[in-house]
């Protein structure tokens, strides 16, 4: 029963991964205008021909899409094309080594401070529901949840960066050059994510903190005599965490949304960027190849935060059967 | 919220600010301003509170006040018109699926989970891409074109999201006994939709519709500053991405535009969060 749930998931979310990619190929090839005058300009009649079978022009499209997905799956993500050059171009996978690690860097810290601090004032918040600070916070915590991070990545680069000069405010230095110039430069990109995180993460927290905390098993704790912190963070913090979990998997796509233009106002030259441009100079492949890399990414942290959920919540489990 | 009255002074000041803003995006016009594209060639980079330009002027000639004014009348539009049109086709889809079930469901709900897979900016960024461009890339799009274009990707962007809300809370009234009762009469599913289905779920879907709005309202600004949205900073997006540059000396030509989205946002999502928390304490008290 448990593995025909988990193969029926993992067979929906494929169907869906095949559908997306699908979607995508059919919308690159709507793109006006002839993909090859718009890559190539200059290019020599054999340059044309090439590019005109690379980009699967002669080929149908479900023929092409075929094609492209055996090469996608191998890794092998198509060209980019420069406008001076003649046929071939540089390998977007070789340019997704270097901006990739960046976008996963910034999600990773974004994703780890939000959470590290999300968690203790959610359970506070929860623990204090309906107390003034309470109130005071949640008002502040739901205004924030509602600015818009580029709004903020803005308004710090201006007072933290510009007016009291702290911190660069544009710009990506490497872990490996130098790992304080690394931190320093995300501080702000970071930021500006993670305010609207926290806020929206804290609140979810406090409403199932609150649900938690009227159980039996929390009377139980408290007359044993266990301290309110050990409560909380033992016995409080797992049950309620489901909400905040699937919020954070959601949230990964409107991270990675919310990273292009964050990446584009602080100049990280990352993932975000490397798709704008892509967009915006018709670059077929990369199109197709960066948006497919999004939604995969995306329906794995869904799936993974399926299988979570059980590890997370004993109670999932067994309702689940 | 947490208090138990049902308005509270958080829920006027959103109300009064949206009908506030509203007010300026339908009577802006009319109203004793001077258009936006006015330049004041002898106000250039003016402070705020400078006499006859309040929120003070950029470094284009540009007044910021005009400029708000107009760009309630764009986001708003557009917002609204959107999320009313996203919202109409979503719930059509997604009633009718948890009604009729079967393989008309499973079709729709795919389709939704294909469009939602792919994260909401990014496929309006695309969507926008594919359809405002000329075949000539450096020829430009006429201005109505590209607020075309962009008003459907977002539309197509907030059919899933709407579609998906309508779609669960359907389920469930379908399945509800007088439901089942007015079915077993014999009424037609088309009427058991209308009177039995829709009223049930409108309050729902005009709770997440106000979220909605808040999203569409980031999206387009979101656009703008990556340069594919309205084009002659004409909405607070537009306003946004073109101050952006001149953030070190003229920083008012982006704190007003920030301020009034920031605000038209934490409105309608409050506004949105005061009528869910009253739709579940009906539904509790049911």
């Amino acid at each position: 029963m448990k593995l025909l749930g988990a193969v029926i998931i993992l067979v929906r979310a494929l169907v869906v991964l095949f559908l997306v990619t699908f979607m995508i190929t059919v919308l690159v090839r709507l793109l006006p205008g002839d993909p090859v005058d718009t890559l190539m300009p200059f290019a020599t009649d054999e340059g044309r021909e090439q590019l005109r079978s690379e980009l699967g022009l002669n080929i149908n499209i479900v023929q092409y899409y075929f094609r492209w997905l055996g090469d996608f799956v191998r890794g092998d993500f198509g060209q980019w094309y420069a406008s001076t050059g003649d046929g071939g171009g540089v390998p977007i996978g070789q340019m997704l080594g270097v901006a990739l690690p960046r976008s996963l860097f910034l999600m990773f810290y974004t994703m780890v401070f939000s959470l590290t601090l999300a968690l203790p004032i959610g359970i506070f918040l929860g623990y204090r529901a309906d107390t003034r600070i309470d109130r005071t916070l949640s008002n502040a915590m739901f205004a924030l949840s509602s600015i818009p991070s580029f709004a903020l990545g803005l308004s710090l680069v201006y007072i933290l960066g510009l007016r009291l000069d702290l911190l660069p405010v544009l710009g990506y230095v490497p872990f490996t050059e130098s790992p304080g110039e690394h931190f320093k430069s995300m501080v702000l990109p970071v930021l500006s994510l993670s305010v609207g995180l926290i806020a929206g993460f804290s609140r979810l927290l406090r409403v199932d903190t609150i649900a938690t905390l009227r159980e039996d098993f929390v009377t139980m704790a408290s007359s044993k005599g266990l301290s309110n912190g050990w409560i909380l963070w033992r016995h409080v913090l797992r049950p309620s965490s489901a909400t905040l979990m699937t919020s954070a998997a959601l949230q990964m796509g409107g991270l990675i949304g919310g990273a292009v233009v964050i990446e584009i106002i602080f100049a990280l030259n990352g993932f975000g960027m490397l798709l704008n441009t892509a967009i915006v100079t018709r670059q077929y492949l990369a199109i197709q190849s960066l948006v497919a890399l999004i939604a995969v990414a995306f329906i794995f942290f869904n799936l993974v935060v399926n299988v979570l959920y059980a590890v997370v919540d004993p109670r999932v489990r067994s309702a689940r059967g | 919220m947490s208090t138990n009255k049902t308005y509270t002074v958080p829920t006027y000041a959103a109300f009064g600010w949206l009908t506030f803003s509203t007010f300026l995006a339908v009577f802006g016009p009319l109203l004793p301003v001077e258009s936006f594209r006015t330049i004041h060639g002898d106000f250039l980079d003016a402070k705020p509170f400078t006499a006859g330009h309040w929120f003070g002027v950029d470094s284009n000639g540009y007044d910021i006040f005009s400029g708000i004014i107009n760009g309630a009348r764009l986001s708003l539009f557009v917002a609204f018109i959107t999320v009313g049109i996203g919202g109409f086709i979503g719930s059509l889809l997604g009633i009718t699926a948890a009604y009729y079930r079967g393989r008309y469901d499973s079709i729709v709900n795919t389709a939704f989970n294909v469009v939602l897979a792919v994260p909401n900016l990014v496929l309006a960024l695309a969507l926008v891409a594919v359809l405002a461009t000329n075949v000539d890339i450096n020829e430009a799009v006429p201005t109505w074109r590209r607020l075309a274009t962009l008003m459907i990707s977002l539309t197509v962007v907030i059919i899933p999201i709407l579609g998906r809300i309508a779609r669960a809370s359907a389920l469930t009234w379908s399945g509800r006994e007088f439901v089942v009762a007015a079915r077993s009469m014999g009424m037609r599913d088309r009427h058991i939709i209308w009177r039995h289905i829709v009223p049930n779920v409108l309050p729902v879907l005009i709770a997440v519709g106000f979220l909605a709005v808040g999203v569409v309202i980031i999206a387009e600004a979101s656009l703008s500053l990556l340069g594919v949205g309205i084009p002659d900073g004409a909405s607070w997006g537009g306003m946004i991405a073109r101050g952006r540059n001149d953030l070190e000396y003229n920083p008012h030509a982006l704190y007003f535009p920030i301020i009034a989205l920031a605000l038209t946002v934490i409105s309608t999502n409050h506004l949105g969060d005061v009528l869910r928390g009253r739709l579940d304490r009906r539904e509790a008290r049911l």
